[in-house]
């Protein structure tokens, strides 16, 4: 039992195609395989429970979605749905299947199965789940035909197009032949029932994944992949290498002082570009000396910018808490750099006059940037006669501590990504209270802002739109909950044989093999 | 005869059993809540209440460990709270790597430490045996993860001489699977060119993890032949003009190797529980990672299995080394 | 009467110390570990750029190689690589200390009850000693610290748990022979009492293996206490310990080399100093192991 598991995927695969023996000749001829070198697992194949950017990468390769996402700034493009309108007051998204998409097994991809997809993912309520939650339910995806799907959404969403990239379509007919007792979840963990252009020819847990291009792929065009390998390298300096070394064609987790090293070096293209991912020290706002506003603007001003940013790489500043590229970004806003006059002006009206206090400060251990910036943190507080006491905690623990205010540390250190590229994403996950307890945002709780974001995620008026989250940021500089610290750039080294490759700042680590060729 | 080993396989079953319950109480004991991290970054109060039903994670300890022991026997070693994958699986994936190292290890620490420890004790107290000693002492001192990380740099990048990590080239297909140690499967498949590759993935990891055992070997060798040469029956047979080679075979390789049993026995647990350091560092895919991994995620039920199964597979090797020694040593037996 | 009669136990380490003097080895043992010592007791003072190990950064000298000023070269935060090695002395050998120390004085403890009352209660105590023995020591140490969260006392406990076991059997063994002898037997005729006999006469007689396990198991313990610090569990930032700075600098080999080497040579130097000096001990100490 346990070593046919193994291949186990495999067989999974290769029955539903009984038949299908024209795929692996083609490939005994010429292959061209891509090999990406990653430090995360896939531990789980259910697009309805898996999460993390390794499950998203096999996920979209493996399975398809209504609309897809491609593009700088990211943009929906059509996936599964050929077309699509939306209505006037934005409830109402109707969908036109492309009536040539079919699963791995010969099925047809109709509209039975998105709304069965849909279902499944709230029912199960994991994964991806929380993109939808509340904006779709039980009731919202209708199938008026087999190729037509019409959602009704409870409340209006304008970033809904920007979430569906992430919400997969799987083969109902499968996964209700495996059922068991926990709707497919079992099986779908390591079986695929989906309909994307690659599937899984072998899987070794913690070691690699291969993917092989489906013979008689429902897409039409693409690049020439005959397969692809999905390493797990720990290590960023092996992944730096085998990428030197031509044994890897894509490394996706290289540390700024790797891609430096692999500067100049022949064969290798460096792939540097600004992207959604953010990284600040949020504040506990509601227990704890940092409860005090003026002691937070205080630190605010006190922090050395300057010093993150020397030993951050490839990394812009933040500028408040989005990202320059996100629409609804705001030019004038009054943004805290460091100044240690002003510091200790809010710091006298604080009610620490003095300093004098000790104060917490959690990061990922294992995280070696967090770590570099927990310590000019510590640095730049000596200024104000604060003493840091630095806690590296593994992350179940950290997820933990921000369930309550007394157990959350002073300054919780977080990266925050944004899934789609859509203000709200950011906004609301990390702002909005109804997060609170969460690692996104344990603490902060604003009315004001509360009533903004709500407001700005339902607003279909573009400029209003804009105005609101202008509105949201000025608040929220006021209250100063969070250190904003910087924008990692995207550090992705790549063989220069890898053709086909364009940078959409959402996701850009979960490799799209589609459009790839290898020259 | 056949009660010595029956009382010893008798004795096995407390010995587990204790066991899984010390591992277990001291896993569940911990401070530490993985549920919050398995629900997800936006669960709410009731979606962690749920999963941590899920989990039998409600009911008190007892249960808890009952329901456990009893999934064991019917090979359910419980499920990874982080990526919902049954235990045993991922130990029946994980296992054979590490297996394969270790065994790598104590073949290269018998193969060489043994001769050497010979060759100290013969040649005692001149320069040899002071080189063999001091070496041997270094060699236990080295941390085994500065030696991996120095390896990877001399032999590796520098030189080019062997691979940087892992257990076979990404693009070749490995041999297939019969034990899941692939210089093993391939001798068995007949595919000896696989043979010669995966073995240059495994010299390496191995090389770093032999340097402790070899050095305590070669020293528990050294000490136990000097010991059986100063013996008045060895004295007596050199009196007698029996040549030196000739007393060694005889007494020396058979006393001197029982005591090193022992140390093989000891160093076979304590190199499963300790690969974890080369294995991070050459990225080798064994049960050391995956417990670091778990342990990093507070994911208790692979601890747990992980744990028992190293303490099972140490508590098995003993008994079979006690075994031998009692082959060899008839005395012990009757203790 | 000659003088050797009289003090038979002064004439044995008069002579252990001439034979200790005589191996080289041992004497290097003593060299590198009094060297530690120093650096371990100076700590601070004895590094050019205290303020480093405070956990101070100076972002505009990251990453240079070795030279006058920076002997052992920066780190990626600019921090001066000596200081932190000569910092990490003192947390080195005081963790190993303690990890020996707290395993000793429990296994002690353990043993001499277990030793000297026999019975049930020996099979019961050597049966959890055992089963203690069976459990993979790194990975219990690696769970246990992780669990209790950073900073040196948890991960000095965590490793403990897994050392006591060995000085439990040690003194059991000792205890139960000493038990027998005569001395014991006339003192217990007179009514010397059960811990008078235990604390007062037997303990202090089974000193010298245990003396010697204590130093032969200290460059272990600084041995898996770095083993942690590379995982990376264990101390807090900025604590320098060597295994962690080992750990943080590896991601910079080959480029930036000294971030990573001097570490791992301070982590070897240690070890292999005090295992020279436990073995030069053991040779002074236990005659039964001269060769």
């Amino acid at each position: 039992m346990l070593t046919t598991t193994r291949r186990g995927v495999m067989a999974g695969g290769a029955a539903m195609l009984a038949g299908m023996a024209v795929g692996q000749d083609a490939q005994a001829q010429s292959r061209r395989i891509l090999v990406m070198a990653s430090n995360q697992d896939i531990p789980n194949f259910d697009p309805h429970v898996a999460n993390g950017y390794s499950a998203s990468m096999a996920l979209r390769n493996t399975y398809d979605s209504l609309v897809g996402v491609a593009g700088n700034p990211p943009k929906p493009v059509p996936q599964l749905a050929q077309s699509w309108t939306i209505s006037d007051d934005g409830r109402e998204y109707t969908f036109k299947l492309d009536p040539a998409a079919k699963f791995h097994d010969g099925s047809p991809v109709n509209a039975e199965a998105v709304k069965y997809s849909f279902n499944r993912l709230l029912r199960l309520n994991r994964g991806n789940a929380w993109m939808i939650a509340g904006v779709v339910d039980q009731n919202s995806v209708e199938a008026i035909d087999a190729t037509t799907v019409r959602i009704k959404l409870v409340t209006p969403f304008v970033p809904f197009l920007s979430v569906l990239p992430w919400v997969w379509i799987v083969n109902p007919a499968q996964v209700e032949a495996n059922k068991g007792s926990d709707d497919g979840q079992a099986w779908l963990r390591s079986n695929l029932a989906g309909s994307g252009a690659f599937r899984l020819r072998r899987a070794e847990a913690g070691n690699l994944y291969e993917f092989e291009r489906v013979a008689d792929a429902w897409r039409q065009g693409g690049g020439n992949l005959t397969g692809a390998i999905w390493k797990i390298t720990r290590e960023t300096a092996t992944q730096r290498l085998m990428v030197q070394r031509g044994e890897a064609q894509i490394a996706v987790d290289l540390t700024s002082e790797d891609m430096d090293s692999l500067k100049g070096r022949s064969g290798v293209n460096l792939v540097i570009e600004p992207e959604y991912r953010t990284f600040s020290m949020k504040m506990n706002t509601r227990h704890g000396p940092l409860r005090d506003a003026n002691l937070r603007r205080a630190i605010a001003c006190a922090f050395n910018y300057q010093g993150m940013l020397d030993v951050a790489g490839y990394a812009e500043l933040m500028q408040g808490p989005f990202p320059e590229s996100i629409d609804g970004f705001d030019k004038e806003l009054p943004i805290y750099r460091t100044d240690l006059a002003r510091a200790k002006e809010f710091l006298a009206k604080s009610s620490t006059p003095n300093g004098g206090i000790k104060i917490t400060v959690a990061h990922v251990s294992g995280l070696e940037q967090q770590r570099r910036w927990a310590l000019v943190l510590l640095d730049s507080l000596r200024a104000l006669n604060i003493e840091l006491d630095i806690k590296p905690m593994i992350w179940p623990d950290m997820v933990s501590a921000a369930r309550s205010p007394e157990t959350t540390p002073d300054i919780f250190m977080v990266y925050q990504t944004a899934n789609y590229g859509d203000p709200d994403n950011l906004a609301f996950a990390g702002y909005h209270s109804s997060r609170n307890g969460g690692w996104q945002n344990p603490t902060y709780a604003n009315p004001e802002v509360d009533a903004l974001l709500t407001q700005a995620r339902a607003e279909s008026d573009a400029e209003k739109r804009r105005a609101l989250y202008v509105r949201f940021q000025r608040v929220l500089m006021e209250d100063s909950p969070d250190i904003f610290g910087v924008l990692e750039k995207r550090k992705l080294a790549m063989r220069n044989n890898v053709q086909g490759f364009a940078f959409t700042p959402v996701a850009s680590n979960a490799i799209d093999l589609f459009p790839l060729s290898l020259g | 005869m056949v009660g010595y080993i029956l009382r010893r396989l008798l004795l096995l079953v407390p010995v587990l059993l204790g066991l899984s319950m010390l591992v277990f109480a001291i896993a569940r004991l911990l401070p530490g809540d993985p549920v919050a991290l398995a629900a997800g970054p936006n669960a709410t109060a009731a979606d962690v209440a749920s999963v941590a039903r899920e989990f039998g994670l409600d009911q008190p300890l007892v249960v808890q460990y009952w329901n456990y022991l009893t999934g064991l026997f019917r090979g359910d070693w419980g499920v990874s709270i982080f990526t919902r994958r049954p235990v045993a699986e991922d130990l029946a994936a994980y296992l054979p790597a590490t297996l394969e190292l270790v065994l790598a290890a104590m073949l290269l620490a018998i193969g060489i430490g043994i001769p050497l420890g010979l060759m100290a004790a013969v040649f005692r107290n001149t320069w040899p045996d002071f080189l063999a000693r001091t070496v041997s002492l270094g060699a236990i001192s080295m941390p085994r993860f500065f030696l991996g990380l120095v390896f990877q740099l001399l032999f590796a990048m520098w030189l080019g001489w062997l691979p940087l990590s892992g257990r076979f080239p990404l693009t070749e297909d490995p041999p297939p699977h019969i034990t899941g140690m692939l210089t093993v499967d391939a001798l068995l498949s007949g595919q000896f060119h696989a043979f010669g590759v995966a073995l240059s993935y495994l010299a390496l990891p191995a090389i770093a993890m032999c340097l402790s055992p070899l050095a305590t070997i070669m020293r528990m060798m050294r000490a136990s032949t000097i010991e059986v040469l100063q013996q008045d029956y060895v004295l007596t047979e050199r009196a007698l003009g029996l040549s030196q080679r000739l007393i060694l075979f005889k007494y020396v390789l058979k006393n001197a190797i029982s005591a090193t049993l022992t140390v093989i026995g000891l160093y076979f647990g304590w190199l499963l529980g300790g690969t974890v350091l080369v294995e991070t560092v050459f990225d080798w895919p064994g049960i050391g990672l995956y417990a670091t991994q778990a342990v990093l995620t507070q994911d208790f039920m692979p601890i747990i299995g992980v744990t028992l199964c190293i303490g099972a597979i140490f508590v098995t090797v003993n008994l079979v080394v006690d075994m031998l020694y009692g082959l060899l040593n008839p005395k012990v037996r009757y203790q | 009467m000659s003088s050797t009669t009289a003090h038979p136990r002064l004439e044995s380490w008069r002579r252990g110390l001439y034979r200790f003097r005589q191996s080289w080895v041992s004497v290097l043992g003593l060299l590198i570990v009094s060297v530690l010592l120093v650096l371990a007791i100076g700590g601070q003072h004895l590094a050019p750029y205290p303020q480093h190990i405070a956990g101070l950064v100076d972002t505009s000298a990251r990453l240079q190689a070795p030279s006058t000023t920076y002997w052992f070269g920066t780190n990626e935060l600019g921090q001066d690589v000596f200081s932190l090695v000569v910092a990490g002395t003192r947390i080195s050998l005081l963790a190993g200390m303690a990890v020996v120390i707290v395993g000793a004085a429990f296994g002690v403890f353990v043993g001499a009850i277990a030793g000297f009352l026999g019975g049930w209660v020996d099979e019961v105590l050597m049966r959890l000693a055992d089963l203690k023995l069976t459990v993979p020591g790194l990975i219990l140490a690696m769970a246990v610290a992780a669990a209790l969260g950073p900073g040196i006392v948890n991960m000095v406990f965590a490793i403990a748990l897994s050392w006591w076991p060995g000085y439990a059997r040690l003194v059991r063994g000792e205890v139960m022979a000493k038990r027998e002898e005569t001395f014991v037997l006339a003192s217990r005729a007179m009514g010397a009492g059960t811990n008078r006999l235990l604390w007062k006469h037997i303990l202090p007689n089974i000193m010298s293996p245990i003396i010697v396990k204590m130093s032969l198991d200290m460059g272990f313990a600084i041995l898996t206490v770095a083993s942690l610090g590379f995982i990376g569990i264990g101390v807090k930032p900025p604590t320098p310990e060597w295994g962690s700075l080992l750990s943080v600098a590896r991601v910079n080999m080959p480029d930036y080399w000294w971030t990573a080497i001097f570490p791992g040579l301070a982590i070897f130097m240690a070890v292999f100093g005090f295992n020279l000096l436990g073995d030069g001990l053991r040779d002074l100490l236990d005659p039964k192991a001269r060769r």
